[in-house]
């Protein structure tokens, strides 16, 4: 009893036995593997298939009841089956090109059309032919050169243009031989020699059969292949496990970047052979990827024997398989491949007219705008990639900006989809194109995209979850118990930060610029696993109302609403002290992965009464600032050469009529305003010694024009007695400025800054 | 050596132009080619006719246009282009120093 079922077959409804159905399924499945490479694939497929529904209707016209296995059986004997097509194809394809070279070369079509008749004719090159280099015609990417090369040197085209391409990435003279052969050779139909592909082994896998079919291609052991994917992740696991015995070992012996590195390109190697490579389903696709014999003429005196021992292995492993087949493929083993590509009379004789100086000039032409575009592509991808890996630096900061679960998963989701994909996606493309494989997923193409615009979308999601947790601004005021120093004189002083550096010592990311930007200069100086420093302090000067000193502590940060704020305000530890004269601050202050980095800032307010004196020491210098505002629409990004006070005025505090000063230069408070103590008697003589010595590629920035919304609040800047020192008040930075100097940014911190800029520009349109 | 082989060694190469001289009375539909040929009794897989008529096709020396038909969907009626034309009459012209010279060396012995 058999089941019948119904299909809609080219428009003609067809009872049809299920087990005949799936016969018939089959078969048309292995003519579309057999038509792989064929332009008009699609094409012949539905025709034979209009065929076949076309007999089916006639045997159901003669009164069938339905169609039977023996049904279609029949029709397939008289179609023939792939291995019975390649039979002939092969030799119509050689009958066709030798047919076009007489037409085009000799009247006389006697000799030419007749070296296509012998029975061995697919050979390479007829024996009575010299070997020649010739480009071929037939079986190309962009001039055929590697596929002619393949074919002379009886190699697989595949290995010829990887070996290229590879030649090309590392040294970059590949490309010019390519050109340089492109123009010289002639060109000719060659038929290939691929008699091996790669496939995937679905008849031993673990994964995909990725290993496996590559193990079969090279004739090597499965386990060899699988040990090369699986061992860096293998000892991926190992050292998370012994991370902290072995921390320094891996770390400073650059197993680290190797095994993190290299086992991630594996992976993604793994999954891009995956998408790539067809499952060996049929028989003749099984006997292509173990290939019926080793044929690399070139390697093969020297490496004959080690490779026949290998064969003898996997010959073994596979015996059964292999025997079955082995008779057959023998014969069809070295035709399988021969599928005719082109039917390329005319291409062929237009192509040999062309071997002049116009040729040559074409095909510099040709390569030339490949040259750019390819360059082009190699930068996107090189760009992606780069981006993708510092993206991974990102990651370290991510947990002290993102704030629950969504926010974590939006970020990862939008950090593989957006450029991950990208890079699988143009890798994908590479390969099939190197290797001349032609998707039989069309819809593959599609899921990236929609991937990618998931990624876009969440990525968009994210910047506004992002953006809501720094909307709101709240700080608190402390005033510090300050002990009025004996000398009248005090002096400012940030402490050294002793901290645990594993982080950045360790950082081969960004090199020593990115290390030495954390030490000294950056926003965060220091980042380990548990914290990350900031140092966004400033100190303000102000005149004290009455007769004392005054230290007024500032601490304020972002939020999504003003009360989060407040509490993460609340939470940033700024412990100040004193030993007499010397205040003390600290090198900055911790924020660790609950509290998040929602811009935390402390300003110290220093008061000074009239007739005492301060100096803040150069080691605050390595105070940083920024701001980041986000308004209703947009986030500004400051980088701390504007007036913070602005940001504190609508809550009632003002900062402004604070004074300008340097690092290391003791001021005097008087009624006029904060004047420097050496400038009353020597004045000019060293008037911007710290700052212009030090860093004198800042000039131009530190040159600019005061803040325009200081002059008119009168009465703060120290005078300038003399004329001479308004010439030098032009190229005197403006000295509130020197002290968070315009240091170079953190190579992260500035991704990080960009990355939120560009979210909210995104958002923001 | 193999006669089926080599039988169908010679059946193979005159296959294109057996397909052109076909089309080339009238426009023809790939079902009535292979009854043809049938008739004929010029045995070859149908299975190699379709990629031909597709590849004959690309290579603009054939062009075709849908017909109704009475019974199932429309029919792919195949023509010459007169590209196929000049194809068909050098093939012809093969064919015909081919047929002589076989003719004359077979009927020698």
């Amino acid at each position: 009893m058999k089941k019948i079922i119904n299909i809609n077959f080219h428009s003609r409804v067809i009872p049809i036995e299920e087990t005949a159905y799936d016969i018939l399924q089959q078969y048309v499945e292995s003519l579309r593997r057999y038509f792989a490479n064929e332009e008009g694939r699609e094409e012949i497929i539905s025709d034979i298939e209009n065929r076949f529904s076309e007999l089916f209707a006639d045997k159901l016209k003669k009164g069938a009841a339905c169609i039977t296995d023996d049904d279609v059986n029949a029709i397939i004997a008289s179609m023939g089956r792939p291995e019975e097509l390649a039979a002939e194809e092969v030799e119509t394809s050689a009958h066709i090109s030798p047919a076009a070279g007489a037409g085009g070369s000799a009247g006389g079509a006697g000799t030419g059309g007749t070296t296509g008749g012998p029975q061995q004719g697919y050979g390479p090159a007829p024996a009575d032919e010299p070997r020649r280099l010739f480009r071929a015609a037939n079986d190309k990417v962009l001039g055929g050169v590697c596929a002619g090369l393949a074919n002379y040197l009886k190699l697989d085209p595949a290995i010829v243009r990887l070996l290229f391409v590879l030649i090309t990435i590392f040294w970059g003279f590949g490309f010019l031989l390519y050109i340089i052969l492109w123009i010289v050779l002639p060109t000719k139909a060659l038929p290939t020699n691929a008699r091996k592909r790669l496939y995937r082994n679905p008849d031993d896998r673990v994964i995909a059969g990725v290993a496996s079919g590559i193990a079969a291609y090279f004739h090597i052991e499965v386990w060899i292949p699988r040990l090369v994917f699986a061992l860096p992740l293998i000892i991926g696991v190992v050292t998370s496990i012994f991370q902290n015995i072995w921390w320094h070992f891996f770390r400073w012996g650059g197993g680290h970047i190797l095994f993190d590195g290299f086992g991630g390109s594996l992976v993604v190697a793994y999954i891009v052979l995956w998408i790539v490579l067809p499952e060996a389903n049929t028989a003749t696709e099984k006997l292509e990827m173990r290939g019926e014999k080793i044929d690399l003429e070139s390697i093969k005196n020297t490496v004959k024997s080690d490779m026949e021992s290998f064969k003898g292995r996997a010959r073994e492993m596979g015996a059964e398989m292999k025997e079955s087949f082995q008779n057959m493929g023998q014969q069809m083993g070295t035709q399988i491949r021969q599928n005719v590509q082109n039917f390329s009379a005319e291409k062929t004789y237009t192509r040999r007219g062309g071997t002049g100086i116009g040729h040559a000039i074409g095909v510099l032409f040709k390569a030339f705008f490949l040259l750019i575009a390819g360059l082009i592509a190699f930068a996107l991808i090189m760009g992606l990639i780069a981006i993708a890996f510092s993206g991974g630096g990102l990651l370290d900061l991510k947990s002290y900006v993102l704030d629950g679960f969504w926010e974590n998963i939006l970020t990862w989701a939008s950090f593989i989809l957006v450029l991950v994909i990208p890079v699988i996606a143009l890798l994908t493309w590479l390969i099939r194109r190197i290797t001349g494989m032609r998707s039989q997923r069309h819809y593959l193409g599609y899921v990236f995209a929609t991937l990618w615009i998931i990624g876009l979308i969440s990525f968009v999601v994210l910047a506004g979850m992002i953006i809501n947790n720094f909307r709101a601004r709240a700080h608190t005021e402390e005033d510090f118990a300050l002990v009025q120093p004996s000398h009248g004189n005090l002096i400012i002083r940030a402490r050294q930060n002793v901290h645990r550096d594993y982080y950045d010592d360790e950082d081969w990311w960004f090199g020593n610029g990115w290390r030495n930007g954390l030490r000294h200069s950056g926003f965060f100086y220091s980042l380990n696993d548990d914290s990350v420093q900031l140092n966004t302090v400033q100190i303000k000067v102000l005149r004290s109302d009455d007769s004392s000193y005054h230290l007024r502590v500032l601490r304020g940060s972002l939020g999504s609403s003003a009360n989060s704020a407040l509490d993460r305000a609340r939470q940033i530890i700024f412990p100040v002290s004193q030993s007499d004269s010397i205040i003390q601050l600290p090198g900055g202050f911790s924020i660790n992965r609950e509290q998040k980095f929602r811009n935390q800032q402390v300003i110290v307010v220093v008061y000074i009464p009239v007739g005492k004196k301060i100096m803040i020491e150069n080691s605050v210098n390595r105070y940083d600032w920024f701001n980041l505002n986000v308004g209703r629409r947009h986030i500004n990004w400051e980088d701390g050469r504007n007036d913070y006070s602005n940001d504190y005025d609508d809550e009632g505090f003002s900062l402004q009529n604070n004074y300008n000063w340097n690092s290391d230069v003791q001021y005097i408070m008087t009624a006029d305003g904060l004047q420097r103590v050496n400038s009353l008697g020597k004045l000019g003589d060293r008037p911007e010694r710290p700052e212009k010595s030090e860093r004198p590629e800042k000039k131009e920035k530190v040159e600019a024009p005061e803040n325009p919304t200081q002059p008119d609040k009168g009465g703060y800047r120290y005078k300038t007695p003399q004329a001479p020192a308004k010439k030098n008040n032009a190229d005197t930075p403006v000295p509130k400025s020197s002290t968070m100097l315009p240091t170079p940014h953190p190579y992260r911190f500035v991704l990080l800054s960009s990355f939120i800029y560009l979210i909210t520009d995104t958002l923001v349109g | 050596m193999n006669i089926e082989n080599t039988q169908s060694q010679m059946r193979k190469g005159i296959l294109e132009f057996c397909i052109l001289s076909v089309i080339r009375r009238g426009e023809a539909y790939p079902s009535d080619i292979v009854e043809e040929m049938k008739a004929a009794n010029l045995n070859i897989l149908e299975g190699t006719l379709y990629p031909l008529l597709t590849r004959l096709k690309n290579a603009e020396m054939l062009t075709y246009r849908w017909v109704e038909s009475n019974s199932g969907p429309p029919r792919k009626y195949f023509s010459l282009t007169p590209k196929g034309e000049a194809f068909y009459g050098e093939l012809q012209a093969t064919w015909n120093e081919l047929t002589n010279a076989v003719h004359a060396l077979t009927q020698k012995i």
